[in-house]
């Protein structure tokens, strides 16, 4: 992930902005690192310079699971 | 290897077991510098002109799944940014950069790691700055609000059982005035209920198909407006009467209210 893409990243949960921490670069790539919500402190990880941005419940949950699916 | 899906597994780790098989293809083609037969819903020479899959690379096109092009239809400008749900290998997402240039930027986000990651190296293959992907939820945007000039989505919205939360959140990330472009499979008349509850039927883009009229309901019910079918299709060949003779692609396009 482009370091300078960081700004359009939001918390699927609370649509807030997030801080990348502790970041590894490789040139202008973030390789890995944890980006956190400033909002609701919900933490979603970079691996392999992928964001992983699924939401919480999501995450471990399929959507066919959610409140009022059908 | 195909993975069956096995008793328990849902729905929605069936549609990403397929699509991981599909990357993996993908990724395959890339590597091996040739184009492999998609055994999708639609061939990339229906949907695509030449001129635009000669600007690709194998590794974008082989991994390709969608029923239309709405880049093609989008008036794209430079410098607006544009979102892509359901990016898969990022085919509309390398399109769609073209022509919002370096100054736009174009943002894919799927599910299925897999394709983000076949995304993310076929980025690196055709050194495309202005592009990036993410793992996310169509039915929980990892955007900001009001941050979108075009929503767009070739094929994908059908695989979600939520569908009023997608175009919910569709109408939160689109800027006052943005606009939504979208193609997908919809039907004239309610899917038998063998069809609907076919697995391999969702994969195919099908199973997982509203009836339009409820499909634009949705839309509309999401807040948007101007709407206007640009593109409609019938995209099975049957016999009047088999449930195959309804399913149809379409092409939808509508604004958020300024």
């Amino acid at each position: 992930m482009k370091s300078a893409l960081m700004e359009i990243l939001a918390c699927p949960a609370c649509k807030s902005k997030l801080n990348l921490e502790s970041p590894a670069r490789s040139g202008d790539d973030v390789v890995s690192g944890t980006l956190r919500c400033t909002k609701c402190g919900e933490a979603y990880p970079i691996k392999d310079g992928i964001p992983n941005l699924l939401p919480p419940e999501y995450r471990d949950r399929p959507a066919s699971s959610l409140p009022g699916a059908h | 290897m195909k993975k069956l899906f096995s008793v328990g597994e849902t729905l929605t780790e069936s549609v990403q077991a397929h699509y991981t098989e599909l990357a993996e293809r993908g990724e395959a083609a890339a590597i091996a510098g040739a184009a492999v037969a998609s055994t999708e819903c639609c061939s990339t020479k229906e949907v695509y002109s030449s001129e635009e899959l000669a600007a690709l690379t194998s590794g974008v096109t082989a991994a390709s799944a969608g029923c239309g092009n709405p880049v093609a239809l989008a008036d794209l400008k430079k410098g607006e940014v544009v979102l892509d749900l359901g990016s898969g290998g990022g085919i509309d997402c390398f399109l769609a950069a073209r022509f919002v240039g370096p100054t736009g930027r174009v943002i894919g986000v799927d599910m299925t790691l897999a394709m983000v990651g076949l995304a993310r190296k076929n980025a690196e293959r055709m050194d495309a700055q202005n592009v990036i992907f993410k793992m996310g939820r169509i039915e929980a945007i990892p955007e900001r609000d009001a941050t979108v000039d075009m929503v767009m989505s070739n094929c994908v919205i059908n695989l979600s059982e939520r569908k009023d939360l997608v175009f919910a959140e569709v109408f939160r990330v689109l800027k006052p005035g943005g606009r939504m472009v979208i193609s997908d499979m919809v039907v004239d008349r309610e899917l038998p209920p063998e069809v609907r509850a076919d697995r391999k039927q969702w994969w195919a883009c099908v199973g997982g198909a509203e009836v339009k009229a409820d499909y634009l309901g949705r839309i509309r019910d999401a807040g948007l407006e101007r709407m206007e079918v640009l593109e409609d299709v019938r995209s099975m060949i049957a016999p009047e009467g088999d449930w195959r003779s309804s399913v149809r692609s379409i092409t939808v396009r509508a604004f958020r209210p300024v």
